[in-house]
């Protein structure tokens, strides 16, 4: 290599190292930077700030969206009702009764897989972890038949055993509701928690032994108390996500009379001879108002507690020798995926062949169900709804998402932590929340834009809902990655562009690929913000899926909630070969 | 290549003025390291000269080029600066191949594929590593990911190479090799080489000129053998190694030829000459420095001029090369690194003398 090295003349290297106005107002220049922020705040504020605002306005006016009204307080008089205080209680009990079991399951199958020698723990893990991605609405109408107290499979099976005339489950219950809540939250669980496990450096471990602890009480002592704020937060989050469910309460409470805060908002607009806005408006900003406490208990148990536990060092973990012992783990493992995959799926196989639900017998197979729902043109265009919003949604968020991550992580642009607040903000909205609140969002724009009643409500909606994942991810996959990687590009030439297109983007994609699926699956099994923002001609598959099963119309119901098993094995399993498992990545 | 001027560079974060009005001329070809503990300013002096940091105040220039002149607020951005850096933690990016890394600078700059190839190959041959041209980067060891990022860092031939703590992350004997090798590459291609290091040992090994920083200031700037013999201050003479400083008072000073004076001082219990850069005046307080390799075990008491000190062993401890032996004197406890071969054991009386030329004195502060 020779090192002469021919210099342009003083004039040229000068203009050469300036370089032209453009190229340095993108690379960090202010000007370029400003707009840039400005674009991020007002994109983060329509989806956030502009439907959290029209909420608050909403709850004080006296009319439904788009009318003339008055402003008053009549919305939170209403909601302050005997009635309306059982409705939360029922809500954080149900929520907190549903928590602690799957909290106490999760961190058993956790400690199965990621600490034992129970055998094919690489299949189970995958089995276990799989209804996480199966739309809640699939398994609630599927539990809704099998444990039918007339006619559910359950309960025909129990009479035609035992002889006896009561049946031995009803899903129509305070106990149905927990028991679909923890179908979800379990495997929810799983997934933060197994890391935590499987990360753990086992010298901690180790020198507790040494110290002549036993494993039952390294366990308790060490074990345990590392993993206490992945716990915390774990159980904080599964808490919240069991208030914001909206698909267990409406299935198993509703037919039995039990209302939670999102059924209530549901009814009050859905079921009612006159749509109740303002009360639906005036609760909905309530509950906001609960979960913004919780959110700030939850950062004041993990104030100061970071999660040394989990340090990302590839560490071997301590793996027990269970002796004959591992074959009943992993029946307990083979048992949880049967009851939560096998039972409903096959609830939905056998119901998609019967003629009528509930009457199994060989003369009344058909395919008469699969011939109706593949002539049901609504079907085919809320498949198409969902695919098309599946699509755009996962990209469109995931693409905000690294944007506001990067802003928020890598650079220190002034105004960097007020996105990351506001991409933020719609973690603590359920649903049915940010519904309402995009309802009147859509409502008060002006005139030219008509995005009420359109497909693009349901993808801002989706989009608003999916930026606290996408960001979360993004953030988690930047940190990674050290500056160095960057700076490095920067000094051998590369302008900010092409350094983050070709180191930054390049490296960040597999989480980029994981978190567009993960809001991909968020956005085919979202209804409660659907329900409310859907109309003629932009439905998707969980909304056509719930009118359906409202008209008692269980056999097509099957059919459809086949199809959408059908994709998320699919997808799943496409995620899986390509990307490999790093959804535990979260 | 270029020269490298700082002048009256700073960085100040705040309240903490990190970098505090540095002034260094880097010739064309010169291997200059800034060495100093950690917080002392010299890697954010580094990241100044590749313009991954702002200067608060100062002007830094490459060659005859202004890069950065805090004043006119002018600022040329890290890419355009045609510098190559090699990082602490080598920053050899995982999703590329050992050849794609190399290639990264030629290809940013658009240079035609036959070229890249060409020099890529040739900068991969001149640190031994083009039979890995194709491995992908995540699958080499610490030694040949370095060898990669400075392949990496060489080959655009550019101005300046920067390289910030690079053989920090490599173990003992690795390191030293890595060095001696990188020392004959930098002779043999004349680079200009700013280093940035906290091993006292590997700085003077490495550099032409060493430039010792603390709190954000240069302390001294000068040739290893010069920084490590003939300190300026008390600071510069305790930093490299464990040094004997004892205090003492002059008695006498005069002229020795050059630029150097010989003094006759007296401590505690002890008197001799040694040796300083100044002239001191009778009376004064000065702080002698001596090296515990150049203080020699002996029987009894012969004082030739020298300096010598009486007293116990209190501890001795065999390291193979040496024995390091600390000795009780009536001034101070002094450490010594006697011969391997020397009997000397613990509790035993010795008497130990450096000459007047292995003994050198500062101002006390």
């Amino acid at each position: 290599m020779t090192i002469a090295y021919n210099r342009s003349s003083g004039v040229d290297a000068s203009t050469q190292l300036r370089g032209n106005a453009f190229t340095r107002a993108f690379s960090g220049g202010t000007l370029g930077r400003n707009i840039g922020m400005a674009v991020l705040i007002f994109i983060l504020g329509f989806l956030t700030l502009y439907p959290l605002s029209m909420l608050l306005y909403g709850s004080l006016h006296s009319t439904p969206p788009g009318m003339a009204g008055e402003f008053n307080l009549a919305g939170y008089r209403a909601i302050l009702t005997a009635q309306n205080l059982l409705v939360l209680v029922n809500t954080v009990g149900i929520s907190l009764a549903k928590t602690i079991p799957s909290l106490s399951i999760a961190v058993l199958l956790a400690w199965i897989i990621a600490r034992t020698d129970t055998p094919f723990r690489g299949t189970l893990e995958v089995l276990i972890t799989l209804p996480f991605f199966i739309p809640p609405i699939l398994t609630a109408m599927a539990w809704g038949m099998l444990g039918n107290p007339q006619v559910g499979v359950i309960n025909m099976a129990w009479r035609w055993l035992t002889g006896a005339e009561e049946p031995l489950v009803n899903v129509y219950s305070y106990g149905g509701v927990i028991w679909h809540m923890c179908q979800y939250s379990i495997p929810f669980l799983f997934l933060f928690i197994v890391d935590a496990f499987r990360a753990m450096d086992p010298s901690l471990e180790e020198s507790s032994r040494m110290c002549g602890a036993s494993r039952w009480s390294t366990f308790r002592k060490i074990t345990l108390v590392l993993m206490l704020p992945v716990l915390t937060s774990s159980f904080m989050l599964s808490f919240i996500r069991g208030i914001e469910s909206f698909e267990s309460p409406l299935f198993f409470g509703t037919p039995a009379g039990i209302t939670v805060i999102t059924t209530e908002i549901y009814e009050s607009i859905n079921h009612r001879a006159t749509p109740d806005y303002q009360y639906a408006t005036a609760l909905s900003f309530a509950i906001l108002g609960l979960m913004f406490l919780l959110v700030l208990w939850q950062w004041s148990l993990l104030r100061g507690k970071s999660f040394q536990t989990v340090t990302g060092k590839g560490f071997r973990p301590n793996v027990i020798e269970l002796g004959p012992w591992r074959w009943v783990t992993f029946g307990f493992c083979v048992l949880f995926f049967f009851v939560t995959v096998v039972l409903p799926v096959g609830q939905l196989l056998l119901g998609s062949f019967f003629r009528f639900f509930g009457f199994y017998t060989y003369d009344m197979l058909t395919l008469e169900h699969y011939r109706a729902v593949f002539a049901n043109s609504e079907f085919w265009r809320a498949m198409r709804n969902t695919m098309t919003l599946g699509l755009l949604g996962a990209t469109a968020t995931m693409v905000l998402g690294a944007i506001v991550a990067y802003v928020s992580v890598r650079t220190k642009w002034k105004g960097r932590r007020l996105i990351d607040v506001m991409a933020w903000l719609p973690w603590m909205m359920p649903g049915m929340v940010l519904g309402v609140g995009f309802l009147w969002a859509f409502a008060m724009l002006p005139g030219p834009l008509p995005i009420y009643g359109t497909i693009w409500a349901l993808l801002l909606a989706y989009i608003a809902l999916g930026t606290p994942v996408a960001t979360r991810v993004m953030t988690g996959s930047y940190h990674q990655l050290s500056y160095d990687l960057e700076e490095c590009s920067r000094v051998h030439g590369a302008t900010w562009f092409q350094t983050m297109w070709r180191i930054l983007v390049a490296l960040a994609w597999p989480a980029f690929a994981v978190g567009w699926v993960l809001t991909f699956f968020g956005i085919m099994r979202e209804l409660s913000a659907s329900i409310l923002l859907y109309s003629v001609g932009s439905e998707v598959l969980s909304v056509v899926l719930l009118k359906l099963w409202t008209n008692g119309n269980a056999e097509q119901v099957s059919v459809i909630g086949l199809m959408m098993m059908l994709l998320v094995i699919l997808f799943r399993w496409v995620q899986l070969r390509v990307i490999k498992s790093r959804i535990s990545k979260l | 290549m270029a020269s490298v001027t700082l002048e009256n560079v700073s960085r100040v974060y705040g309240a903490v003025t990190a970098v505090d009005g540095v002034d260094l001329k880097i010739r064309s070809g010169e291997f200059v390291t800034l060495l100093g503990p950690s917080g002392c300013g010299k890697t954010t002096t580094l990241r100044m000269v590749a313009g991954l940091e702002k200067n608060t105040g100062g002007r830094i220039s490459i060659g005859d080029n202004v890069v950065s002149d805090a004043d006119s607020n002018y600022f040329v951005p890290s890419e355009r600066r045609r510098l190559g850096m090699v990082f602490q933690s080598y920053a050899i990016w995982p999703h590329m191949t050992v050849f794609d890394n190399v290639a990264y600078p030629l290809r940013i700059r658009r240079r035609p594929a036959a070229e890249i190839r060409e020099r890529v190959m040739g900068a991969l041959r001149l640190v031994e590593m083009e039979q890995y041209a194709e491995r992908p980067s995540p699958a080499l060891s610490g030694g040949q990911q370095q060898r990669v990022a400075i392949a990496r860092a060489l080959v655009f031939e550019p101005e300046v190479l920067l390289l910030d703590e690079p053989l920090s992350n490599l173990d003992a004997r690795l390191r030293t090799q890595m060095g001696d090798e990188f020392r004959q590459l930098q002779q043999r291609l004349k680079i200009t080489a700013l280093y940035v290091t906290h091993d006292q040992a590997e700085a003077m090994a490495l550099s032409d000129r060493v430039v010792v920083m603390h709190g954000g200031k240069i302390l001294q700037v000068g040739a290893p053998e010069e920084i490590y013999q003939r300190p300026e201050s008390r600071q510069v003479a305790a930093f490299f190694g464990t040094p004997n400083l004892l205090a003492a008072k002059v008695k006498d000073c005069r002229p020795n030829g050059g630029a150097v004076f010989k003094l006759s001082v007296e401590g505690q219990g002890w008197s001799g000459e040694c040796h300083a850069a100044t002239e001191m005046t009778k009376g004064a307080d000065v702080t002698v420095m001596v090296r515990p390799e150049n203080l020699q075990v002996c029987e009894a008491a012969k004082a030739n001029g020298g300096l010598s000190w009486s007293g116990e062993v209190v501890q001795a401890i065999f390291r193979g090369s040496h024995r390091s032996i600390v000795v009780k004197t009536p001034a101070q406890k002094l450490n010594v690194e006697a011969s391997s071969l020397a009997d000397v054991g613990v509790g035993r009386t010795v008497t130990i003398a450096a000459p007047p030329e292995a003994a050198w004195a500062v101002c006390s502060e």
